[in-house]
């Protein structure tokens, strides 16, 4: 299936949870925040929610700043 | 001691942590400068480049992590930013800023107060950046929030206490922290709001972009410290006449 993260149109087919996104893209959980869809994903729920072909994933991370 | 929402600060200085050459500077600085408390900013992530390990050294040094909101220029985009920093650093403080012109990044008054608001029911620690508008800083009060953020100039211009007559008014009338933010450029500023009676002051431009950012910080420490110590002294009221400190006993007439 094909899904969006942060723009880029994706292939994944074994990816079924938000969090195995995260570890199959190697992306560190400390400071990250994910929207699915436009609806921002609580940490907890991220080995919960299981992806659908079309969705929109977008991951932010904290910086420095003012 | 400051107190905001549950949390006791012994130092009055905040940090930005925008702006400095590299993140050993900005952990140097963060210690010279004393502070318990620095700002965040958030962004998309980029795939693929590596994430820099800016939290774990920050979070060993056991000072609070404040994310803001900056970028948002409207209300929604304000309390989606809010959730996304909720997450990322499971902390529900907040510094809330909603500027939508990039030229003197002027806070919205109106979208802050109709964030500010409805973030405050979603059981944030709401600290806006605001005008130095006395009314506008009972209206944030009234909705909740922990401590307002009134700025003392434009960000990033050093201009000092451009608002000064307004923080007046708004430290006076306050019953939470009066926190000047923006446009203090030197630690005589970040003493002025002290003295005034501000409960702190967040500093970032002038200490990150400093020739020597680490003994800048340091100067801002002593600043802010000597300022707050003489808020608590008591200044004494001004004159515009004199009033002579020695003896006018006319002793020297049988010359």
């Amino acid at each position: 299936m094909q899904i969006t993260l942060n723009q880029q149109v994706i292939s994944c087919s074994s990816v079924q949870t938000l969090q195995e996104l995260l570890q199959q893209h190697k992306i560190s959980t400390d400071g990250v925040a994910v929207a699915l869809n436009n609806t921002v994903i609580a940490r907890r729920l991220w080995p919960e929610v299981t992806l659908n072909s079309g969705d929109d994933v977008q991951l932010f991370q904290i910086v420095t700043g003012g | 001691m400051l107190t905001i929402a549950d949390h006791t600060f012994s130092s009055r200085l905040f940090l930005g942590t925008g702006k400095f050459a590299s993140a050993a500077q900005m952990q140097q600085a963060i210690q010279a400068s004393g502070t318990e408390l620095v700002t965040l900013a958030i962004k998309r992530l980029q795939l693929g480049k590596p994430q820099d390990d800016l939290l774990t050294p920050l979070r060993q040094s056991g000072i609070k992590l404040l994310p803001n909101t900056s970028g948002a220029k409207t209300a929604r985009e304000a309390i989606f930013a809010a959730e996304l920093a909720r997450e990322a650093l499971q902390t529900n403080w907040l510094k809330l800023e909603i500027h939508p012109d990039p030229r003197y990044l002027m806070p919205d008054p109106i979208e802050t107060l109709a964030a500010a608001e409805t973030l405050v029911k979603q059981g944030f620690v709401v600290l806006p950046y605001c005008s130095a508008d006395p009314v506008l800083c009972k209206r944030l009060e009234d909705a909740g929030c922990a401590a307002v953020m009134p700025l003392g100039a434009a960000i990033g211009s050093n201009q000092g206490l451009q608002t000064l007559a307004m923080l007046q008014i708004i430290i006076e009338q306050s019953r939470i922290p009066v926190i000047v933010d923006a446009g203090i450029g030197a630690p005589s500023h970040a003493a002025l709001a002290l003295e005034t009676g501000a409960a702190a002051v967040l500093v970032n431009t002038a200490i990150a972009t400093a020739i020597n950012p680490v003994t800048m910080a340091d100067a801002f420490r002593q600043a802010v410290q000597a300022g707050s110590q003489a808020y608590q002294a008591g200044l004494t009221s001004s004159s515009s006449l004199s009033a002579a400190s020695s003896p006018l006993t006319c002793f020297l007439e049988a010359l």
